[in-house]
Formats: structure tokens, sequence, C-alpha cells
């Protein structure tokens, strides 16, 4: 049987919906912007203007959750890498917007560049386990207000699986707009094939961003998918439980669907979260902790329970260097959203509290996302698996290598073989310079690179996206 | 009997318990005692144990916040008191805090404020989204001696070096010192905009600005 894992009881489920559900009704939601209250009014919530604060009652989050599709395909420019959900096993994005980069030649930390997310995204393009491209790293070398876009582009640019990242008001939506039309060559292709989505965080505790929300309101216009991603940390934006931030965190999340929901019936959500802990010696964001694994796995047990498409954060690491307890941390926080079914994992290629992307983190990560598919498929108990007959053959003694099995196994799933972990003997090990996995990403990292780039954009579109950014960071630095 | 008042006064802060905070002043009042032998002798007495506890590492954050919050509970009770005797607590400088413009990211500029304030600092908090124009209009209005600004994304970072150039083009800038934190925060962007403090953390933020005080 497979691996598995409970991390909440139905009882418990059923207790986090009707905490939830209170919260809503009662503590209530606080929106800035302009779209979302008049919205939720004119729906039925109780809106007190003063504080901003809408108090959304039952019936509103049974709709939204009526209305809200179960299952869709997250498009790719290349439609292999289309990607259905839910999903029966687990798939992951590279992890986004990180303030700093390691610096591949000299391995210092440095704010991040465009041309770190064009790298990065080149690499996470040829990882087998990866389908959602997030842009790795805040682009700090565009400017500030067209960012974002240079940003979102760049994934357009730079790998062809599905694409999915921010805008940080409506001003920037026509750009985008324009873009994702040069790319996918008409507005029908990004409301029908869904190749890009954008990814949402509310404020924890119980806010909604102003200038983000309405823009992601009026994409609803487009179709285009909304992963949802509340944050709260336990002991600082969110309750000092696991449960209770639990709660808090189904809150953000069922408000947000609610918005997306009321505005455009129907629009594709993705159930997802990325709570934390806290350090309480210094109240630092904890990302790589046991407590963060099992929120994740525990939310995505809750987007099940909606029966929405449910994703995670996962695959975290608080470490400040690449090393065991990067992967310490990415193991510890993997595990548990796998093995709770998660859709999409997203995490991979950062560690410093998704603060710091490596290029050789991306290969490990990969690496690491294989071997927990490993552990999850669990024990084949088939009768295919029941080798009796080579135990009878060979007997007491003897041993096993010349069977038939087993030269079926050695290429099988049974077994995961690692290309990247390091098997070597001792000394043939030191012999070799002692090669680590990390070693080893490098080399795969700098083969991709030296390699032309999968799927490249044609000509006519690339110059286009470039006069679409060059306009953005023209025009809407008069704002 | 002062004695034991002051000592209760201690542990209060220690307990982080501003009920008891609150009332132990009421009866400090009730006694006549100076408001301000009690803030010296009792109140900062528990502030500094906790202090010196939370730098080895044998308290916690959440400790020291509510240690904090006591604090300045029992000094707003003790404040009435003062303003009748004409007495004043020796603060160590006037802080305006914010979280810059664009930006609704509140905790750590909050941890802050409550670190600040708890340290002795006359704390102006803003709170979030606040133009650049309003933070150094507070300044100028109580004559800040810190204006303390947090940013959490790369996006509106850039409003820290605003307020700076502003701070510049008014020659306000020496008179009034900055501080910044955030997330994207480094040494490296502290250098570049010319902010004259920094931290990583709200702890570190009460040293950079008592740093900044005596310099």
């Amino acid at each position: 049987m497979k691996f598995t894992a409970q991390f909440l009881s139905d009882d418990e489920q059923l207790r986090i919906h009707q905490e939830t559900l209170h919260i809503l009704a009662d503590v209530g939601v606080k929106f800035h912007g302009e779209k979302a209250l008049p919205l939720l009014e004119k729906n039925g919530a109780k809106v007190d203007w003063d504080t901003r604060i809408a108090h959304i009652p039952q019936e509103l989050v049974d709709e939204a959750l009526r209305v809200a599709p179960k299952s869709f395909v997250l498009g790719a420019r290349n439609p292999q890498y289309n990607y259905a959900m839910p999903s029966a096993l687990t798939r992951y994005c590279i992890d986004g917007t990180a303030t700093f980069v390691l610096d591949p030649e000299s391995g210092q930390k440095r704010y991040g560049t465009s041309v770190d997310n064009d790298k990065s995204l080149r690499i996470f393009q040829q990882m087998d386990m990866g389908v959602m491209a997030w842009a790795p790293t805040a682009a700090s070398d565009r400017p500030a207000h067209s960012r974002v876009l240079h940003e979102f582009f760049g994934i357009m640019k730079s790998t062809s699986k599905h694409g999915q990242h921010e805008v940080h008001h409506s001003g920037q939506i026509p750009y985008l707009v324009e873009g994702l039309r040069s790319v996918l060559g008409s507005e029908d292709a990004i409301r029908e094939q869904m190749n890009y989505s954008l990814i949402y965080c509310p404020v924890a505790p119980l806010m909604h961003d102003g200038d983000m929300l309405d823009a992601y309101i009026e994409l609803g216009h487009w179709n285009m998918p909304v992963m949802v991603l509340p944050m709260p940390v336990n002991g600082t934006t969110g309750p000092a439980s696991l449960f209770s931030n639990l709660c808090l965190a189904n809150a953000e999340a069922l408000s947000s669907i609610v918005i997306f929901e009321l505005a455009h019936p129907g629009r594709p959500v993705i159930y997802s979260s990325a709570t934390g802990s806290v350090d309480f010696r210094s109240g630092a964001y904890l990302a790589g902790t046991p407590e963060m694994g099992l929120q994740s796995a525990a939310m995505v047990v809750m987007g099940r329970f909606y029966n929405l498409p449910s994703t995670s954060a996962g695959c975290s690491s608080d470490a400040n260097e690449p090393g065991a307890e990067a992967i310490l941390d990415k193991l510890i926080t993997t595990i548990p959203p796998v093995s709770a079914g998660s859709d999409i994992i997203v995490g991979l290629g950062e560690i410093e509290g998704d603060q710091l992307l490596i290029l050789e983190q991306i290969v490990v990560d990969n690496e690491l996302a294989h071997l927990c598919e490993r552990l999850y498929a669990g024990v084949d108990g088939g009768d295919s698996k029941n080798l009796y007959e080579d135990i009878a053959r060979v007997g007491p003694g003897g041993h096993f290598l010349g069977s038939k099995n087993t030269r079926r196994a050695a290429r099988s799933d049974e077994f995961f073989m690692s290309k990247l972990i390091d098997r070597h003997p001792y000394e043939a090990w030191m012999d070799l310079g002692k090669p680590n996995m990390y070693r080893n990403a490098r080399e795969k990292v700098n083969e991709i690179l030296a390699g032309p780039l999968q799927d490249p954009l044609p000509e006519n579109v690339l110059c286009k996206l470039d006069e679409i950014l060059l306009a953005a960071d023209k025009e809407l630095a008069k704002d | 009997m002062s004695e034991e008042l002051f000592r209760k006064m201690a542990q209060s802060i220690i307990d982080g318990d501003s009920e008891v905070a609150v009332e132990l002043a009421s009866q400090a009042i009730i006694a006549g005692i100076d408001p301000l032998n009690a803030i010296t002798q009792g109140y900062v007495v528990g502030v500094t144990q906790v202090g010196e506890a939370f730098s080895c590492g044998d308290a916690f954050l959440p400790e020291l916040v509510m240690a904090g919050e006591a604090m300045k509970a029992a000094v707003s009770t003790l404040e009435p008191e003062m303003a009748r005797r004409g007495s004043q607590r020796q603060m160590l400088g006037r802080v305006v805090l914010a979280t810059v413009e664009g930006d609704i990211h509140e905790i750590g500029k909050s941890l802050v404020g409550t670190m600040l304030g708890a340290s002795g600092f006359e704390v102006f908090d803003l709170g979030v989204d606040v133009s650049s124009s309003k933070i150094i209009m507070k300044a100028r209005e109580v004559n800040a001696d810190i204006i303390a600004m947090s940013a959490l994304l790369t996006t509106t970072m850039v409003k820290q070096k605003e307020v700076i150039e502003m701070l510049e083009k008014e020659n306000l800038h020496g008179k009034i010192k900055v501080m910044v934190g955030g997330a994207p925060v480094t040494r490296d962007w502290v250098q570049k905009i010319g902010a004259d403090g920094y931290s990583e953390d709200a702890i570190g933020a009460v040293n950079a600005a008592r740093k900044l005080m005596s310099s």
C-alpha cells in the first residue's frame, strides 16, 4: 500500500471549517481597495465602512465553494507540460520572488536580477518534477513600478511550462494582457488555455491588500486562475497553536475565494497555503520547521475537504547556505504535504525562508522530490511483487542477482536510482575529489545553461514583449 | 513598604502582567510615591531583567513584548500624576515610525515600536502605507530625533530612499537620523541610500537607535 499519513481527523476537519465560518462571520475580514467591499455588501455581507471590515455569512462561503471548479487543467505553452488538477501525484513549482540570489560565480549573496530569473527558469524547464514556474527572484535591475511585468514576461520567455506570477495594481493589467495576447495569439486563448495564473497572498491576520486585490478581481475577466496562499505565522501574524492557525489560514483562503467567485462565478481557484512558524527568540519567520510541514499538509487536507485543487508551500528551509541544514529542513517540509496528496508543492530552489535563490538547489530539490515520491509510493504488495519463486530457487545462501526479476527491478520504479547523490565507495569517492550532490548539481546547471533554450518564443514575439515592457517602464512611471 | 511595592512592580513586568502593573501604579499614586521612583526603581528593574534574560536566550520574544506592554500600561497610569507634579520622565529620544507607502505589512514595524517604547524611547507610530511626505511632516511636528521605516517588499523599499532624499533636500538629514528595516533590507542597501541605522530584528533596532542617539 501507499505510504499513508493522517494529519486531521474527520472531526478536526469539520471543526476547522466551523471555526472558520465563525471567524468570517463574527470577527470579519478587512478589505483595502475599491472593489471587494461593495461586492460583499451587495451580496449580503455586513460591512463596517469605517473599519473596512466585512462580516462574511456562511451562505456566501457555501455559494463560492459550490461554483468554484473542482478540477481543471493548468495549461502550458508547450502542451506536453499541461497539468491536470487534482493530480494523483505531487509535482512542483519553483519558489518565487526571493529577494536575494547566491551569485553563481562569486558565491556571494546579492540582490536578484532578471538574468537570474532567466537562468533559474531555464534550469527549472528541464526539471522533470516541475510543472509550474513562478518568477524565482525579484528583478531588482528593473524599475519598481514595472518590475512584476518584467518578471512575468521573463517566465513566458524562459520556460514553456505553466507560469504563475502577480501584478500589483490595475495599471499593470493592460501590459500584462497585451503580453499574454502576443504569446498566446488571442484573448480567447488567454481565457481558454489558462497557461498563466496568478498567485495571491492575503495579509495575515485577516486582511486583503487593496490595489492588488482590485487588479486580481479585474483579471477574472480573462479567466486567469488564482492560487490563494495565506501565510499566517504562529505566534506573530497568526495564533500560537497549529489548530487555530489553520482556522485563520482557512478563513483567509475562503475569504479570498468568496471574493473571486462573487466577481466571476466559476473562476478557477487553487487552494493553497504557506503558513510558517516563529523563532520565539527573535520573532523571525521560519519556513523549514516540522510545524510548517504539518500545517502545509493539514491545509492540503482542508483543500480536499472542499474538493478544490490543493497545493501547498513546502521544500522550504531557513538555512543560510546550501548543505545539510537546507536538506534537513526541506525533507521535513516536503514529506508531509506529499503524504497529504498536495497537487503542487511550491518551494524548489530556495533557502533562507524563501529569500535566497540558488541555482544548484533547484536540481538538488528536484532529486529530493523524486525521493519523496518514491517514499509516498510505499510498498507494492501486488502479486507481481511476490517473488516467492526467486526465494525458493535461490534457497539458503546464494544470491538474487541472476534473477530476471532482479534485472527487471533495477530499471523499475521499485528502486529509485539517484543520478545526483554520490554513492561511490569511500576510496573511489576520495579519488574523485569527494563529489557531492551540490557539486553534481553544479555540473548539471552548467550543462543546461551551456545548451540551447528549450521551446523559445519566436523572435517577433520576443520583440513585441520587449516593446510592451519598454512602454510599461515609461508610462507606469508617471503614476 | 515602597521597597516591597517596587519589587512587585518589577515582578509584574517580568510576568508580563499589564493588569497587575496598572494596579500597582495606582497603589503607588495613592501612597504618595514619586512616579519617577516607581518607574526607575520598580518597573525599569523588571524591564532590564527581562532584557538581559532575552539577550542570554533565557527569555522569548512574547515575554519581552508583554513586558514592554505592561511597562507601557504602567507608565500611562502614572503619567497624569507626573504631569500634576510637573515631573517628566527622561526619554532616550523621539522616534517617528512607519511602514512605507504601498506596503501594509505591519508586524515588524509594530514590534520595533514596542521594543523602542519599552526601552525608553518616545514612539509615534504612524501605521502602515504611510507616504514619505506624511512621515517627514510628523517628524517635523514632534521634533523627532529618528525616523524609523519598515518595508517588506523590494518594490516598496525604494520609499525608504525617497524619504532620505526628501530629508536631504530640506537639510534635515543629520538632525533627524534614519533607521530602516524589513526582509529585503541589507547593509548594502543601507549604505546605498545613506541611512544611519539598520537592524535585522526588533531587538537590534533598540541598540541601533541607542547608538544613533549617542552619535
